[in-house]
């Protein structure tokens, strides 16, 4: 059942004939699709079909071994994970990735450390301009942890936070960098069911005001056919689907996958 | 009671960002301060000035030096001794060699000598990790050890192999008494304090314990690992190097290669853990811990063995000294494995709601 129909013009970033392998084991084979600007994007599949791994070379973590992708009109073939930050990829983790010493306040102004570019010796002074940049940027974080109502833990060590919140701080360093492009990795995955519901509403409230793309791996196929515009569906590496929701329910190859066929 | 943070609203984020947001910290802070600078000259004897709080002072500075690193950014380093040894005698070789050079410029000037040779040994941190990197920051100890030692250029060709700092002149003032050696140190370790502390609450020390904390996820967002590693190795080495040659100018006069031996990187590091990875206060705690305690026992020992009607000889009282400064380490770090600091804030959470129980 999708409400929102909308429709997405321009693509933002396409993936063509990926084809990645450890050693023997093929991860991705002749993987092509696109993501379009504004668009909320699935990824779905069983486990070990290659989700993560696809999320993982489109942020220049892992290097696939052929095939292209262009992002905003450049192909690219290799690329480092810091690069692709820099060019407005940011990402969550599917097992969270915080910075477990660190308070949820310092953790998201990591997030905005590719926007902070005084010098180490104003920083040592902590004078002119390394303190206006400080407090600028801790002005765009305050929102953020304003959105994600996560006032009252500022300042508490994310280690100590329970996990739901801890994905909450993960989406909040990741939006701090104000990304074009927002990768999340089961970012509702161990969650129950109000949980969701809040996690949900973020990421379409994220969608929705900042005008970001998303492309999101998930588990809970409600959730993923409530709230994502078209979706792309692995199995063994493989696509096997690509389209709008209900297109995909009703998509022969799909059905087997999730639900097995009898031969 | 006394200690609690009601009715202090921050209504800026400049201070919200204060060191000390508290008010009760920053009166005691700067009451601690102010009676360093003006009440302990007219009070401590020579010998408590010269021989406990010069050294402690020089050797916390060391540590703040080594906590960024091993602290801060998570990259373990046994070769603080070293880069100590190469500040000191950067420092001397720059203020015999160009003698027009004000002191204090020499002393910084072997801070940034240690901290480009620090970036070098830092190299291999971008490939190895934990006790690996530890190992490798050992070639560094060893081989700074052979080459002051063997090396003439750099001991000026003194025979004896130890040399004399020169006199201790800082923009005509000259730092000669007790009084005068502590206050030079103090003033100093004050201000790289606070520079330490403005980095680590900087962006680049975010950058740092991100890397600690976990370095995969912190090059997704953008933090490039080689800057981060290698800006913590510079940083730290600047400090350790200052230190190095505040220790050998300030605190020993004359000096051999000796003095800066991987016994002074063990004590640094120990020195940080029992105070607090990760803490600025804890670099002062551990430093203390390490260097007073010994002396303390020292002192303490005979005329508690006299009360028990055993008189030590002074072997038997080293013995033992060593023993229950051995034993208190493991002590404190049973009950307490992040450190005196962390000890310290339980303390303080403690206080807030004192005499209440929650």
């Amino acid at each position: 059942m999708t409400l929102r129909v909308r429709s997405f013009p321009e693509v933002l970033l396409s993936v063509e004939n990926i084809s990645l392998a450890f050693g023997g084991v093929k991860a991705l084979t002749d993987i092509s699709f696109d993501i379009r600007k504004g668009e909320i994007r699935a990824i779905i599949g069983p486990n070990g079909a290659g989700k993560s791994s696809m999320l993982n070379c489109i942020n220049g973590f892992y290097h696939p071994q052929q095939g292209s992708i262009t992002y905003k009109g450049v192909r690219r073939s290799q690329m480092k994970p810091h690069e692709a930050a820099e060019q407005g990829i940011a990402r969550t983790f599917q097992n969270i990735a915080l910075f477990k010493g660190m308070s949820t306040l310092d953790n998201i102004m990591t997030g905005r450390n590719l926007r902070m570019k005084t010098g180490l010796l104003w920083q040592a002074l902590h004078l002119g301009p390394a303190r206006r940049e400080e407090i600028e940027h801790r002005r765009e974080v305050e929102r953020i942890i304003d959105f994600l109502d996560i006032q009252h833990i500022r300042k508490t060590p994310v280690g100590r936070l329970p996990y739901g919140l801890q994905k909450r701080v993960e989406l909040g360093r990741a939006l701090a960098a104000g990304p074009e492009l927002l990768l999340l990795d089961e970012p509702m995955a161990g969650m129950n069911i109000e949980e969701k519901q809040d996690m949900c509403r973020f990421v379409l409230d994220v969608n929705d005001e900042f005008g970001t793309t998303i492309c999101l791996i998930e588990h809970d196929m409600g959730v993923v056919m409530d709230i994502s515009d078209r979706v792309v569906v692995l199995d063994y590496g493989k696509k096997i689907g690509d389209g709008v929701p209900d297109e995909i329910k009703k998509n022969e190859a799909v059905i087997s996958a999730y639900l097995g066929v009898s031969h | 009671m006394f200690y609690r943070e009601a009715g202090q609203f921050k209504i800026s984020y400049s201070a919200d960002m204060a060191i000390f947001p508290i008010a009760q910290d920053r009166i005691a802070v700067l009451a601690i301060v102010a009676a360093a600078f003006l009440l302990m000259p007219f009070v401590a004897t020579e010998y408590f000035l010269n021989s406990i709080m010069v050294p402690t002072l020089i050797l916390a500075l060391a540590a703040v030096g080594l906590n960024i690193l091993v602290g801060y950014c998570g990259q373990v380093s046994l070769g603080s001794g070293a880069f100590m040894a190469i500040g000191a005698y950067a420092a001397y070789n720059f203020a015999i060699r160009v003698p027009e050079l004000p002191l204090l410029v020499s002393i910084l000037l072997g801070g940034v000598v240690s901290a480009m040779v620090g970036v070098f040994f830092g190299i291999p941190s971008l490939r190895i990790k934990g006790f690996y990197l530890a190992v490798a920051t050992l070639a560094a100890q060893f081989f700074f050890d052979w080459l002051f030692l063997r090396a003439g250029w750099f001991t000026n060709y003194t025979p004896s192999g130890s040399v004399n700092a020169p006199r201790l002149d800082v923009f005509g003032w000259t730092v000669n008494t007790p009084v005068e050696r502590y206050i030079f140190v103090l003033g100093l370790v004050c201000v790289f304090t606070l520079l330490a502390k403005n980095l680590v609450r900087g962006h680049v020390g975010r950058q740092w314990m991100a890397i600690r904390d976990m370095d995969i996820a912190a090059e997704i967002i953008g933090i490039r690992p080689m800057y981060a590693k290698l800006s913590a190795f510079a940083v730290s080495s600047f400090f350790v190097g200052v230190a190095g040659a505040l220790w050998a100018f300030v605190h020993l006069g004359s000096w051999e290669p000796l003095a800066f031996s991987i016994d002074r990187s063990f004590q640094l590091l120990f020195a940080i853990i029992i105070g607090g990875l990760g803490s600025i206060l804890g670099c002062f705690l551990g430093a203390a811990f390490m260097w007073i305690l010994p002396i303390f026992l020292d002192i303490a020992l005979p005329p508690l063995g006299e009360l028990v009607g055993w008189t030590m000889d002074k072997a038997t009282v080293s013995h033992f000294s060593v023993m229950i400064f051995g034993a208190l380490i493991i002590f404190f770090l049973i009950v307490e494995p992040h450190g005196l600091a962390r000890l310290w804030s339980i303390v303080k959470e403690k206080l807030r709601l004192w005499p209440f129980p929650y």
